[in-house]
């Protein structure tokens, strides 16, 4: 005998003291930001409140993008195609979208971070990453 | 402090759970009100609900025996607190009256609800008997719930 | 197998609500205290075992998010997850994997943020074909043995609120408790709020926020580090048949309670435990469950629980403290919480609990309920 059940549970997750910062500045600057370990000489992209490595806290913040570098990518069916992204200034890559029209993008291809109009201080402030074309638009 | 950031998503998933052998003859019993607990031939012990095998004895539980609509209340209360329903995603509200019957040909104590939430009419003890739905489909809530035996 | 101690502690502030901090870096609050508290650096922790339950949070994997904030990268690192054991139980793998030599330091942190989700509903999702339709979580499963605890027994809502008083006084010492009031009455108890008949606001535990951790030293280790180590005497665990209906009376019998707490005796050499201990650290999810749990645990007669708490023997002052730091009713955040009372042990032990500090404390137990199904008993003492 097979029983289906389904369950829906609502969450709330706080972001905390670094995501909280990486978050207010995508929706009041458009800008992204990363955290500087000066032990590590590592640039941790999104922000966050110590160093995974070295487990530094107090890191700086710094702004990384608007530019980036495609490092991999993968398509979802139905969902788009999302690839892992290294802002510009960052030494890790981060997860989000990768906005068409997409033709076979390389690893290495220059990208830049597009923002929503409406913003409320979520991941999805981030649009995306469009590919920047070989002509400089 | 800081503005801090929160971020609320309902987590939506459906599951598909395979009941096993007993569990699916218990379940085609209860649509025609027939209750059936497995017996361990070592500790006699009486399972509700079945199972394969006797937690206690480690044995495979093969021997069926019938058991009554009718039982006895070990333990009660009357939840006021809302709850949510993790199946539904909404509030299950207060109050209502909660049971661990024993029901006669068993060993083990069944949860259900009671039609009963006067704190002062429940007592460890009484007899109850299942009040079943219209309609069976052979899951347990086809049990609406226990009234006393009057 | 070697001996091992605990070495050092650290919790968090626990509060309803800890939005001020994303779950990492709660983690991260009490895994820097526990490391400072033992004078170590991350780098010098060898392993970490971690303790939570992830349908409190509806996040898969929280040992992968927050293990970082354990200091766990590049290190041996697991969680465990037995209900309200969970803590207790990480802590003894953590005793396991000391003694057994493969590690001299371990780190053991156990956290829950019960603000992000909803706990009685992710505790409620048990069997789909059985009792998932009725089941309420830990309220009703708790009010539902109250009844015929109190019909075997006779205790009362008076002895029952005894206990929240205490709790809440004592919590008052502890800065790390979620709810204190030095001035908590009977009355108070019996005037909140009804949740689920007899149980009352007060007489229940809270839903916390908040993380606990502690270091695990090898026994050389732990002599080189440490002037006063908290030495593992005995530590036992004990699992059960999974339905509510199969265990017999549960609060009364309590089987895995009784079973775990008589092996750990038995190993410590413990034969009259209201006499030998100096204090107990148990892990009380109710009022009722602290007096039935007298019993279990030996510490008087079946039937005598509710005139011990009225005697006072339990309290801070008395012959035997259960809960100087204020126990389950004061602050659970439920992954942390068997933590906290291994920690809370520890501290008395080290001399380090602060205002609850139990004057010349030598041997303590700490115990770990998961529903009805997990009970384990940890017995520390100041001698190896």
């Amino acid at each position: 005998m097979i029983r289906e059940e389904a369950i829906k549970i609502p969450f709330q997750y706080a972001a905390g003291t670094a995501g909280s910062e990486f978050l207010i500045n995508l929706r009041d600057h458009r800008q992204l930001t990363g955290s500087r370990c000066s032990d590590c000489e590592r640039t941790l992209a999104p922000a966050r409140a110590y160093c995974p490595d070295c487990g530094r806290e107090g890191l700086h913040s710094v702004n990384i993008g608007p530019g980036a570098e495609l490092v991999s990518w993968t398509i979802v069916p139905d969902k788009g195609v999302f690839a892992l992204v290294r802002p510009d200034g960052a030494d890790t890559a981060m997860l989000h979208k990768l906005l068409g029209p997409i033709d076979d993008p390389q690893p290495g291809i220059r990208l830049q971070v597009v923002f929503r109009e409406e913003r409320s201080g979520h991941i999805n402030d981030i649009e995306g990453f469009a590919i920047v074309q070989e002509n400089g638009e | 402090m800081s503005e801090r950031v929160s971020v609320p998503i309902e987590m939506v998933q459906s599951w598909r759970y395979s009941s096993g052998d007993s569990m699916e003859r218990f379940s085609n019993g209860i649509r025609h009100k027939r209750i059936e607990a497995v017996k361990c031939g070592n500790c006699q012990r009486r399972y509700l609900p079945p199972r394969p095998v006797c937690g206690n004895c480690h044995l495979s539980l093969t021997e069926w025996v019938p058991v009554s609509d009718v039982g006895t209340l070990e333990a009660w209360t009357v939840v006021y607190l809302p709850f949510l329903d993790g199946r539904t995603g909404e509030l299950r509200d207060g109050p209502y009256g909660m049971g661990l019957i024993r029901l006669d040909g068993s060993d083990t104590t069944l949860n259900h609800f009671l039609n009963q939430n006067d704190p002062a009419k429940l007592a460890v003890g009484m007899r109850m008997r299942i009040v079943w739905r219209d309609e069976l489909h052979g899951a347990m809530d086809d049990i609406l719930h226990f009234e006393e035996v009057s | 197998m070697r001996p091992v101690a605990i070495i050092g502690t650290g919790q968090t502030n626990h509060a309803r609500c800890r939005d001020d901090v994303s779950q990492p870096e709660l983690v991260r609050e009490a895994a820097s205290r526990a490391l400072d508290d033992a004078g170590l650096q991350p780098a010098d922790v060898d392993a970490v075992i971690l303790s939570n339950m992830e349908l409190f949070e509806g996040r898969a994997l929280p040992e992968l998010w927050v293990g970082e904030g354990a200091f766990a990268n590049g290190k041996p690192c697991m969680k465990i997850a037995t209900g309200g054991t969970s803590g207790t139980s990480s802590c003894i793998a953590g005793f396991h994997q000391a003694a057994s030599g493969l590690f001299d330091i371990v780190l053991v942190v156990g956290f829950e943020k019960h603000s992000e989700g909803h706990t009685q509903t992710g505790m409620a999702l048990t069997d789909p074909f059985w009792d998932r339709a009725v089941a309420s979580g830990a309220l009703g499963n708790f009010a539902l043995s109250i009844s015929q605890y109190m019909a075997e027994r006779g205790v009362s809502e008076e002895q029952a609120a005894r206990v929240a008083v205490k709790s809440r006084r004592n919590a008052a010492r502890n800065p790390h408790a979620h709810l204190s009031d030095a001035n908590a009455t009977i009355e108070d108890v019996l005037n909140s709020r009804l949740l689920a008949y007899p149980i009352h606001l007060m007489d229940m535990c809270p839903q916390s926020d908040g993380a606990a951790a502690i270091v695990v030293a090898s026994g050389d280790k732990a002599r080189k580090l440490s002037a006063k180590p908290a030495w593992v005497k005995a530590a036992a665990t004990r699992h059960e048949q999974p339905y509510i209906g199969d265990i017999e009376q549960r609060l009364l019998t309590m089987r895995t309670l009784r079973d775990a707490s008589r092996s750990a005796y038995a190993t410590a050499g413990i034969t009259e435990p209201l006499k030998q201990l100096d204090l107990a650290e148990i892990y009380e999810p109710v009022t009722y469950a602290e007096l039935a749990w007298y019993e279990i645990l030996g510490f008087c007669a079946e039937g005598e629980a509710g005139h011990l708490i009225e005697a006072g023997v339990t309290g801070i002052d008395g012959e035997l403290p259960v809960n100087p730091s204020g126990g389950v009713l004061s602050a659970n955040p439920v992954g942390a919480t068997g933590v906290i009372r291994v920690a809370e042990a520890a501290a008395q032990i080290l001399g380090r609990a602060g205002a609850h500090q139990i004057e010349g404390a030598k041997t303590a137990l700490a115990t770990g309920y998961g529903v009805y199904a997990w009970a384990d008993a940890v017995i520390l003492g100041s001698a190896v």
